[in-house]
């Protein structure tokens, strides 16, 4: 049907266009750039598809790399993490630093 | 001694509790309050928690005159709740806990107003009715879980009268219900709603329907008051809570009753539920305002019975969930 083929037009062109964005963020230590990527990870896109997020540490630089269908939905995920990345460090400031261990 | 703090923030109100062995050092809360006539959104909600969040910890730590040192765990609300609150108040707790080299734990926000219920009224085993903005629920603890006898099958009876003080604009502040039972005290004429206990569960979406659709109607003919509204609806719904409450002590064979959560401050409420106890011989143990509604002691308490028999959060499984039934956790904590 008309339908079936917009359909699968539609998955097509997701599968073809996909929009990546990179951000990398210094930190003062790579113990403080490691407690945040602790922080920020464990909750998964509340989304269920059409977007995916990676966080890594390299030294000192917390590092993020999405990748998504639509700009739109790449837009929501970026704001939503940079809201929670600045809480982390607002909290990082106010009672770290972190003590030795 | 245990120390534990506890961060909540499922819903409109985001707390930080301190608690050290069944005492309470500290309790700072704040209440995000929409306009007459609007509910609170996930990311509006969430937004105001980020604001505040920091100032209510300091608060929490310098009312109970502790160093992030003196505390032995980081508790915080794993589910169930509104995601964008949720995740605000995650993180702090994760960043903090890493910060302060002190373990985590994720509680279940039900099981934190039954153990403080308990803390506060010394309930032994009671038959617990749960009763808040996002949950009904007729609770009876058993076999290490606490199992639902009977439930809401659609909306909360909390969220019922706070969309219905949203229809006929009744302030928010400091909180719908609150205000609801304040102008119920004034009602004279009852007006009959839909009664709708299904076996042991409750259903409140038709009543708010049927009402929602009377209310404008006999208002403008004045044919009754909205104090009479408020009334009619208080006298519905807690007479439903009463009777799923009284059957669920019958099966249990329990002579005490424990209202918890938001709803539960409602003094109506309790009065009803007294009788009832009275009745059938039994107690009923209620709290206040400060330990009925969401507050981060709950956490704090929770948290403290499940690191003392042994349990804790690793990071990776720290992630919040909007779904978290009661029955899901095992109570590692009671024989």
């Amino acid at each position: 049907s008309i339908y079936f083929e917009r359909f699968h037009h539609f998955q097509e062109k997701m599968e073809i266009f996909v929009i990546v964005h990179s951000l990398d963020v210094p930190f003062p230590s790579s113990r403080d750039a490691a407690i945040a990527l602790r922080s920020l990870s464990p909750d998964r896109e509340p989304r269920k598809g059409g977007i995916s997020k990676e966080l890594t540490v390299s030294g000192s630089t917390l590092s993020v790399r999405w990748s998504a269908d639509e700009a739109r939905i790449l837009r929501v995920s970026v704001n939503s993490f940079l809201d929670h990345l600045s809480l982390v460090l607002e909290t990082m400031e106010m009672f770290g630093p972190p003590v030795s261990q | 001694m245990t120390v534990v703090i506890g961060f909540e923030g499922s819903a409109n109100k985001i707390g930080i509790g301190i608690i050290r062995d069944g005492e309470v050092l500290s309790n700072p809360r704040r209440t995000y309050i929409t306009p007459p006539g609007q509910g609170f959104m996930p990311s509006d909600t969430a937004r105001h928690h980020r604001a505040v969040i920091l100032t209510v910890l300091k608060e929490a730590l310098e009312q109970a005159g502790l160093k992030p040192a003196d505390i032995d765990c980081v508790a915080y609300t794993k589910g169930p709740g509104m995601g964008a609150p949720l995740v605000t108040v995650a993180l702090v707790a994760r960043t903090v806990a890493q910060l302060w080299g002190k373990p985590l734990l994720g509680v279940n926000h039900c099981i934190g107003h039954i153990e403080m219920g308990r803390l506060i009224t010394k309930a032994n085993n009671p038959t617990v009715l749960y009763v808040s903005g996002g949950n009904t629920q007729v609770i009876a603890y058993s076999e290490r879980r606490y199992r639902i006898f009977g439930e809401t099958i659609d909306i909360a009876v909390g969220n019922c009268l706070d969309r219905f003080a949203r229809v006929i604009k009744i302030s928010n502040d400091p909180s719908p219900g609150y205000n609801i039972e304040q102008m119920a005290k004034k009602g004279t004429h009852y007006v009959e709603l839909p009664y709708t206990v299904k076996g042991m569960d409750v259903s409140f979406s038709g009543i708010l329907s049927y009402i929602e659709e009377a209310a404008h109607k006999m208002l403008s003919c004045g044919q009754c008051t909205a104090e009479d509204l408020c009334f009619s609806l208080q006298e519905t719904v807690f007479s439903m809570l009463v009777e799923i409450t009284e059957r669920a002590m019958a099966h249990c064979g329990s002579q005490e009753v424990l209202i918890v959560g938001g709803v539960g401050c409602n003094l109506r409420l309790q009065e009803m539920m007294g009788v009832m106890c009275d009745e059938r011989g039994a107690k009923l143990f209620a709290t206040d305002e400060r330990f009925c509604i969401d507050n981060g002691a709950m956490i704090a308490q929770a948290g403290w019975e499940m690191f003392r028999s042994g349990q804790v959060t690793q990071l990776e499984d720290s992630w919040i969930t909007q779904r978290y039934r009661t029955d899901e956790v095992e109570v590692t904590w009671r024989d």
